[in-house]
């Protein structure tokens, strides 16, 4: 792949984390974990993967709905005035997606269900012909934590429900702590292949290796998921050690040596 | 209509009115949680099979699944069993169906204690759950007549539906001209001494309860109330104003459905009529082989509403006995 590619989609990955930073800073916290762990998978779907008014996005941790408003200016799908109301009372930019969130098809934040509307847009794509539409639905290793998650995906192996590719965003973070301290889910990979999903387990802030993994996925001639490992503390150096990534406090002169990081590193 | 028992039966009114309705509205399609023949829709798998999905034993993902199709234009009629349609899944029900306001109809089969399945198989909650959920319409009909317009009127409902159906042998109570309504709860009779409100399967005890009560000198009304939500309370208002006593009778707990239902209405009036609430009093129903001995063990038999009147309304000396009813086969008739 051509390093120029490699270098935008980078450039993307670290917008997604300034507009983050930017969103999050006037409350002093919130979910800017998220959006450091899944900046590079986001990035490369939206700009390898994702089609505005063609395909279809789903969110299924709602906490994650930042990450989608911070990509929606460049998408056409968000006002870039609009992302100063992130998580302020009367706004449609609600912190935990809404029926009001913008950009994605369907988010919700009781976890586990978005794969499940995933699969309704992909029964929906099928039944009216459009064979095309992708469906794609960000989701994180904690929610592998949930039934329906494992419903819905022997549903998808089931039914072939090949215009699926989940976006898995294995940050190893939930409130309590590390995943992997409170449940083993690994092996991952080799679950959802068990249930017959073709299953591509990357670096997730490797931006060649995610846009590769999304060929492929795209690809595949099953439902696929693409495993990215990732930290929620990814991308911005000047976070202290031991950062609570599912919520992260920021204040003051630390709101202003991420923005200098992250503008320096965008220039 | 026929106001007494024993009422003939039919078979599978809902799956015969529900490819009435698919064969005219091409974006419905049929969800079954394997129970495909026990709720009546091996009728439309066999018409449309392109439009059938069977989501296996997973409630949770088949709710959540119907609310992403009705997002695309298609109206998703979900089908198993009452209790296994809003216990298992309702988180998936508030979250991926009605806070968007989405055309689910849930359809849920084998109300209260018609099941002797035992606790795990008996929808004694599901009015109260469907009842709290915001935009949520609740529905609770028995006879075939109703169920057929019950069926074609849910059609057009903009927001998410719950219907509670009876399995099997459905009776028939009222006529084919019989009027069914959304907005309007049904006056059967007015009764200045009591009105009993019945929905579901306790109409056909409510009208017989009524016809023993008449016999004994009270007067006694029934309103028919298939739609629980939204509550016609103008009707409620009214046939409580001009009553000196009220009964609600329902199979389904005392707390949450119908009877807490009436009872917010006539607070909130300021009627301050005596009320009595026929249905399980807060309590499972175990050790069964058939529902009517549920029905007569846990105080939902035609007796029992008859004895509620009674005493709401302080009458002096035993009630009233209601008459046995011999049921031939293949016909219906209330505890």
């Amino acid at each position: 792949m051509q390093s120029t590619r490699i270098e935008e989609m980078q450039r993307a990955a670290d917008l997604l984390r300034l507009r983050a930073v930017r969103m999050v800073a006037p409350h002093g916290f919130g979910y800017l974990g998220q959006v450091l762990s899944s900046a590079e998978l986001m990035a490369v779907t939206f700009a390898e993967g994702f089609r505005p008014g063609v395909d279809e996005l789903v969110v299924s941790p709602g906490h994650y709905i930042i990450v989608a408003y911070a990509a929606g200016p460049e998408l056409g799908l968000l006002d870039e005035a609009q992302l100063e109301s992130y998580g302020r009372d009367g706004s449609a930019l609600e912190a935990i997606g809404t029926e009001s969130s913008p950009v994605v098809s369907i988010t919700g934040g009781s976890l586990g269900q978005g794969l499940s509307s995933a699969l309704g847009l992909a029964l929906a794509a099928r039944l009216s012909g459009r064979s095309e539409q992708r469906i794609f639905a960000l989701v994180s290793d904690g929610e592998l934590e949930e039934g329906q998650v494992w419903e819905a995906a022997l549903f998808a192996g089931h039914h072939v429900l090949d215009n699926v590719v989940v976006l898995l965003d294995a940050n190893d973070s939930q409130v309590d702590g590390p995943v992997s301290s409170i449940t083993t889910l690994e092996p991952i990979a080799a679950k959802w292949e068990s249930f017959g999903w073709s299953a591509f387990d990357v670096d997730g802030h490797d931006v060649a290796a995610l846009s590769e993994a999304l060929a492929q996925a795209l690809a595949s001639p099953r439902p696929a998921v693409i495993i990215a490992r990732t930290s929620t503390s990814t991308g911005l150096h000047c976070l202290p050690e031991g950062a609570d990534g599912h919520f992260i406090k920021i204040s003051g002169e630390l709101i202003d040596a991420a923005i200098a990081e992250l503008e320096v590193r965008r220039a | 209509m026929r106001n007494l028992p024993p009422y003939p039966t039919v078979l599978k009114p809902y799956g015969r009115a529900f490819v009435e309705l698919a064969r005219r509205r091409r974006e419905i399609l049929c969800l079954s949680g394997d129970l495909t023949r026990q709720t009546e829709i091996d009728l439309f798998q066999e018409e449309f099979p392109d439009r059938f999905i069977h989501a296996g034993m997973a409630e949770a993902n088949m709710i959540s699944m119907a609310g992403a199709l009705a997002r695309r234009g298609f109206m998703p009629f979900v089908h198993t069993f009452g209790v296994f349609a809003t216990r298992r899944p309702l988180d998936q029900i508030i979250n991926s169906v009605a806070y968007p306001k989405l055309p689910v109809r849930i359809v849920g089969f084998m109300p209260g204690v018609s099941s002797p399945g035992g606790p795990s198989h008996q929808a004694i909650d599901d009015v109260a759950l469907m009842r709290a959920v915001p935009n949520m319409t609740v529905i609770d009909v028995a006879d075939a007549t109703e169920i057929t317009l019950a069926v074609a009127a849910i059609a057009d409902v903009p927001g998410p539906v719950y219907l509670r159906l009876k399995r099997g042998e459905i009776p028939v109570i009222f006529d084919e001209d019989h009027e069914f309504s959304l907005a309007h709860a049904h006056v059967v009779s007015r009764g200045q001494d009591v009105t009993l409100f019945a929905s579901g399967m306790m109409l056909s005890a409510a009208l017989a309860a009524a016809q023993t009560l008449s016999d004994a000198g009270v007067s006694a009304g029934v309103v028919n109330v298939p739609v629980i939500k939204p509550l016609d309370r103008a009707t409620v208002i009214a046939a409580a104003a001009g009553s000196r006593a009220l009964v609600t009778a329902e199979n389904h707990s005392i707390i949450g459905g119908l009877g807490s239902a009436v009872a917010e209405v006539i607070a909130e009036e300021g009627l301050g009529r005596r009320l009595r609430r026929v249905g399980l009093n807060d309590t499972f129903a175990e050790g069964a082989q058939n529902a009517p001995w549920l029905f007569k063990k846990y105080g939902l038999a035609t007796q029992d509403v008859v004895d509620a009147a009674w005493s709401a309304l302080d009458r002096e000396g035993p009630a009233p006995l209601a008459p046995v009813v011999v049921t031939p086969p293949g016909e219906y008739a209330p505890v």
